[in-house]
């Protein structure tokens, strides 16, 4: 048994060795970060941690993730205590240390950019699950995303510096082309521009301030609290007072409070079930999803 | 001495709150954060075995502090407190040092800690699905199996995860394996072995001393233990904010329980629980456990052995209106056989049906949960 058990540790330590001298090992915990890392690296392998149907919030350190950030030689995150349910756990029984806080190979895209609507108030058991760091959820803003792209270009190249060269011009390829992505979109969301919108947490609250839109309602009574029937009563109230552009909830929450308020209002207000992150890999994904964006709002308001 | 590492932690832990985020700071440097939990409920009637008085008590609560020391190190303290027969009761529970940065997956922790055999033992009670732990946690390890040492682990480079652990402790040590992975997108799951090689006897009960002590000695503990741990969890797309299912099966024998004893008389225990989390607040939850053991009883210079059999039955609704809050109402059932020679019950007092309800609150840092 103990033989066996010897043995099989053995194999397993020379599979994993042979495996981590291939490959630039990536563990992106959102597919946002995925995404940008290989659009920057292409040859990186990447491993994506959450997809757009779960709630970056509540995953668990699975054992699978354990594994996975075990091998990586990079973790590229969000931060702004965005995963602090389970990353650390998953650095913890990791063991590896060059994905530990401080290191260079442990990237959070929060530390680059300056946050939305930081949480003011003094913080108690009641307030529900603020941040007082801002919104974390700031790959929705384009502009933000490009100034993460730069500053994950020069880690990158910190770290594969034989690749500096090939992460630059890919940087630089990625750059133009969603800039002049943007160009066209915010020309067509000038139609909704100044309107009102109601959300479920604020999955999409740079989203609203880059296109200029209002959130004048939350389905959440509080931060990561699930919509109340009291709370959906008083929203109603205020939506019939003074309608909305239309309701949107992301994928991965839970539609029910969202389509109860909409059939409430009847058709004046659509309601809309959008990702709050990329579904596709590689550069494509972000423009295919700053589009889907735009493109519902504004069909919302026809 | 101890005292003075708890000062020292703490010391370190209130400077930094103050600058610390309440869910944990997570930018550039990580900070020091402190934070506590404070677990109460209403109990109708004491359960066998059970570490919660009838009527309003407090249950296991801590004040945690933790963080990182340097670039090598990682730390963590945690005080923890109850009320027993009426009387608050205080502790070191926690107060270690753990390597963050050896090469090839290996990590040491060095101070007092829980033990990592089987499944709950080193995972915190304020996380735990029901009010009680589970009947083979309290018989074998009074809750805990912790102590002052050492453990070494190694966590394999697989794209499964492979974990292999040693640990010493003053009077025991301990061997664990752990292995678990993702079976599609809606399925994971973790398996463990563990064993540990016990420096003491099972406790022999004086029969003359006085009944009704509140003692923290785990009670049918022997020589050598294994445990073997299975856990399955199932959330629709991997996506368990608004709906999961989890499965946890544990099961221990004790053997070589003492020098007088047949070597074939073992102590065994199983639990198994099942919850499901129907809305993103709510959870209903259900336990079934077993408890087979011997007891001990020193009578006329001799030690003589007498075996009985505890059943627990239990089931449970939670809300958890955000992360820091959990209400808990829990009903229990327990059922008792086997006495000794003299006709006296093994476990004196089941609770024939008892009902508990339970807050849990957090304030500061809640801190990570394990799988």
């Amino acid at each position: 048994m103990v033989r066996t058990v010897i043995k099989a540790s053995l194999a397993a330590f020379l599979y994993g060795a042979a495996f981590a001298a291939q490959a630039f090992n990536v563990f992106a915990c959102e597919p946002e970060w995925a995404a940008l890392t290989k659009a920057l690296m292409p040859q990186a392998s990447v491993f994506t941690a959450t997809h757009h149907l779960q709630d970056p919030h509540h995953i668990e350190a699975r054992p699978a993730l354990i594994a996975q950030l075990r091998r990586a030689n990079m973790a590229v995150c969000t931060g702004a205590s965005l995963e602090t349910g389970w990353l650390p756990m998953l650095q913890q029984r990791a063991g590896n240390p060059a994905v530990q806080e401080g290191r260079p190979g442990m990237f959070y895209a929060a530390d680059f950019v300056e946050l939305i609507d930081p949480y003011k108030g003094s913080v108690t058991p009641f307030s529900g699950d603020v941040h007082v760091e801002g919104n974390p959820h700031l790959h929705a803003d384009p502009h933000r995303l490009l100034k993460v792209a730069q500053a994950l270009r020069q880690r990158l190249s910190e770290l594969q510096p034989d690749q500096a060269s090939t992460i630059d011009a890919r940087h630089r390829q990625f750059d133009a082309s969603l800039r002049a992505k943007l160009v066209d979109l915010e020309k067509r969301a000038q139609a909704i521009r100044g309107k009102d919108v109601v959300g479920q947490h604020a999955s999409l609250g740079y989203l609203w301030s880059w296109l200029g839109l209002r959130q004048v309602a939350d389905l959440e009574p509080k931060p990561g609290m699930p919509p109340t029937p009291v709370h959906l009563e008083k929203t109603l109230m205020k939506l019939k007072a003074q309608p909305a552009l239309a309701i949107v909830v992301a994928s991965h929450q839970d539609p029910r409070a969202g389509k109860w308020l909409s059939a409430q209002l009847g058709t004046a207000v659509p309601f809309l079930i959008l990702p709050a992150t990329v579904t596709q890999e590689g550069e494509a994904a972000f423009f295919q999803w700053y589009e889907q964006l735009v493109n519902a709002l504004v069909q919302s308001a026809r | 001495m101890k005292f003075r590492v708890v000062h020292f932690f703490s010391t370190i832990g209130l400077s930094a709150v103050i600058g610390a985020s309440p869910l944990g700071a997570q930018t550039k440097s990580a900070a020091w954060e402190a934070g506590m939990v404070l677990d109460t409920a209403a109990t109708s009637q004491a359960l066998a075995l059970g570490a919660r008085d009838a009527g309003l008590g407090l249950g296991h609560s801590d004040l945690l502090v933790r963080g990182t020391v340097g670039a090598l190190f990682s730390a963590e303290a945690i005080v923890g407190f109850h009320t027993a027969d009426r009387k608050l009761e205080h502790h070191l529970e926690n107060a270690w040092l753990q390597t963050r940065a050896l090469p090839q997956g290996f990590q040491a922790r060095l101070g007092r800690f829980a033990s990592q055999v089987g499944y709950l033992n080193e995972l915190h009670t304020h996380s735990d699905d029901f009010t009680e732990r589970p009947l083979l946690n309290r018989g074998f390890f009074a809750g805990h199996w912790l102590g002052d040492g050492l453990r070494m682990n190694w966590t394999a480079p697989t794209p499964f995860y492979l974990r292999l652990g040693a640990e010493k402790f003053s009077s025991s040590s301990t061997l664990n394996l752990k292995v678990g992975n993702d079976w599609g997108p809606s399925h994971s799951w973790q398996w463990g072995l563990s064993g540990i090689t016990n420096g003491k006897d099972t406790p022999v009960v004086d029969h003359d001393a006085a009944e009704g002590h509140h003692s923290h000695a785990a009670q049918y503990i022997g020589r050598r233990v294994w445990l073997t741990d299975f856990v399955w969890k199932w959330a629709p797309h991997g996506n368990n904010r608004n709906e999961q299912v989890r499965l946890m099966w544990e099961h221990a024998q004790v053997s070589r329980l003492h020098p007088n004893a047949d070597p074939g008389m073992k102590n065994q225990s199983s639990s198994l629980g099942a919850v499901w989390r129907f809305q993103p607040a709510w959870e209903v939850g259900a336990r079934s456990d077993w408890l087979r053991a011997h007891q001990a009883e020193s009578s006329g210079g001799s030690v003589l052995f007498a075996s009985g059999r505890l059943q627990e039955n239990a089931l449970m609704l939670a809300y958890k209106p955000s992360h820091q809050q959990t209400w808990r109402l829990q009903w229990t059932q327990q059922r008792a056989r086997g006495a000794n020679d003299e006709g006296e019950p093994i476990f004196s007092n089941p609770a024939k049906r008892s009902f508990q309800l339970q807050y849990v609150i957090g304030l500061g840092a809640h801190g990570a949960h394990s799988y």
